[in-house]
């Protein structure tokens, strides 16, 4: 090494091309993801005690998602059947009948209205209930007629104007809404979404805080090197890197294994969930998470990990 | 290249390391800190590296305050200048080759010319063979030489030392100094903090000699009387 030779390689390394910098960098980074990832398979029970809580953590969230996302299920397809049943009484005039029909048709908050006479309520019983025998055995038909009523639209207050409407009417015994039972789990589903978002960020804190405290110590184990790094001239940037990148693992691998979890419960649950829905026909069937809620449990845990990691580094790396 | 303008330091306590200090190295010039432990070697040394914040005075390094530098700016100041530590300061959870290319990995080195320059730093301190070796497996000496290799493999222009021979017997001493005197011969700017009296008088060079945080002395040439009255104030 003479002078010259000096002078001219440390000109050398201030004159890097963008390009060969950026592959540096890239490098570095991956340098530094792998080597985050092989530190936690250094100390696996440690690891895996923090993967362990993450996972429990988001899986609640998660459970609850799925459980709500199976029972809008009902409600979507219940919401269909948004009738309100109008009970005639006995010995009405067929020209009272049709009026009261042509009356509702013509209703604003109607889309249609059907007439069922009471031996088609007594067949559609018959068949519905399996109970065809009982029907035929008994002397006179004990069903009134009735017109069903679609209302125009699934909204609780329509059925309510329509009953109030129709409730008066001559012909009429009494009108019955189907909607009430409905009603109850929409407020139900409203609950289930509530309770996941509020579980989401409180269990989000929790993974915050459970990756920041394993990045705290891992930050206290490395303070030999940190101290090193700091003294020949390691930007806060560099020191930090390696654990920001523990901090994306845990919150990934945390979130994989959330799923898995999930995954195997649903496997569990399957058999016996299908038997149950058979009950309510053949339409309905039990869902998982589904791709893009499974895309935002790994992005989120990953994010979160980050975050918990960073905010340990912001508050322990200052030390140095 | 260093300049220091009655530079005081106070420890947060009351203990005052340094009184008024000044003095100029010029560049590619090397110069022995000495006096006794606790009279203000590593204090001094820690101003330059920033580790510390003078209470007083100035200091400039290649014409630059850096008392004035911002924070965020100190990390790229301090690569320009090597350190060699009395403990040499080396990671245990990696070879002698990793430990040299810390410095490199650090300003953002392609991996081959790193490489590269970390085994030309090995080469000169002699230890090229022990690159795979983990550094708790080798000497005293040996890891002292690592530390000297990671301080100069990204060629800074300056070059501290704080007691790198403290550790070391007379022998392995005298060689490190060598070492430190080729650097400078390729134009180094060097400061060794050392209170090894009767080896670094033999060495001819700048002597400074601290007593009590006030620079007592600013010998260009010391001379062998300096050193046999010195050698009787050791501690």
């Amino acid at each position: 090494m003479t002078p010259a030779a000096n002078s001219r390689s440390s000109n050398s390394k201030t004159t890097l091309s963008p390009g060969q910098r950026f592959k540096a960098w890239v490098a570095l980074h991956r340098e530094c993801a792998v080597d985050a990832l092989r530190r936690l398979q250094q100390q696996p029970a440690g690891s895996a005690m923090t993967l362990a809580v993450i996972a429990i953590a988001l899986l609640l969230p998660a459970l609850l998602y799925v459980t709500g996302k199976n029972l809008s299920q009902f409600d979507n397809s219940l919401a269909q059947a948004n009738r309100v049943t109008v009970y005639l009484q006995t010995d009405v005039d067929a020209s009272v009948i049709d009026e009261l029909q042509q009356q509702m048709a013509a209703h604003d908050l109607v889309s249609s209205a059907h007439y069922i006479s009471p031996e088609q309520a007594a067949a559609d019983f018959a068949e519905w209930s399996g109970l065809g025998d009982v029907v035929d055995s008994l002397a006179t038909n004990p069903l009134p007629a009735s017109i069903v009523i679609q209302a125009s639209d699934t909204r609780y207050e329509t059925a309510q104007q329509l009953q109030e409407t129709f409730d008066d009417a001559p012909g009429v015994d009494f009108v019955q809404m189907d909607q009430l039972w409905l009603q109850r789990l929409d407020s139900f589903l409203s609950l289930t979404q509530r309770a996941v978002i509020a579980l989401i960020v409180v269990l989000s804190l929790a993974v915050l805080f459970i990756t920041g405290n394993s990045i705290r110590t891992s930050i206290a184990s490395r303070e030999a090197e940190i101290r090193v790094m700091n003294l020949i001239g390691a930007t806060n940037g560099f020191i930090a890197r390696p654990f920001l990148y523990s901090g994306l693992w845990y919150g990934l691998l945390g979130g994989a294994l959330a799923w898995i979890l999930l995954a195997l419960l649903m496997l569990v649950l399957r058999g016996p969930a299908t038997e149950l829905l058979a009950y309510y026909g053949n339409q309905y069937q039990l869902q998982g998470l589904g791709t893009s809620a499974s895309a935002v449990l790994l992005g989120g845990s990953a994010v979160l990990g980050w975050l918990g990691a960073r905010l340990s580094v912001s508050r322990h790396l200052t030390r140095f | 290249m260093i300049r220091f303008d009655d530079v005081s330091k106070r420890y947060p306590g009351g203990h005052e390391a340094l009184k008024q200090v000044s003095f100029e190295l010029e560049k590619g010039e090397m110069a022995f800190l000495t006096g006794r432990s606790g009279a203000g070697k590593s204090t001094l040394l820690k101003l330059i590296m920033l580790i510390e914040q003078l209470n007083q005075g100035q200091i400039l390094v290649g014409g630059r305050n850096i008392n004035r530098l911002p924070p965020r700016q100190v990390p790229y100041y301090r690569r320009r200048i090597g350190v060699v530590f009395q403990d040499h300061q080396l990671l245990f959870d990696r070879s002698v080759f990793d430990n040299v290319m810390l410095p490199l990995q650090i300003e953002g080195y392609d991996k081959h010319e790193a490489a590269r320059r970390v085994r030309a730093a090995l080469d000169k301190v002699g230890l090229l063979d022990k690159e795979k070796l983990n550094p708790i497996t080798i000497s005293g000496g040996e890891q002292q030489r690592v530390g000297i290799a990671r301080a100069v493999v990204n060629r800074p222009q300056i070059l501290l030392a704080d007691e790198p021979t403290g550790n070391l017997d007379p022998e392995l001493a005298a060689e490190i100094m060598v070492l430190f005197e080729q650097f400078n011969q390729v134009g180094v700017c060097m400061l060794i903090a050392s209170h090894d009296l009767s080896l670094i008088t033999r060495l001819k060079h700048r002597m400074l000699t601290l007593d009590q945080g006030r620079l007592i002395k600013d010998e260009h040439q010391p001379s062998r009387a300096a050193a046999t009255n010195h050698t009787g104030q050791r501690t």
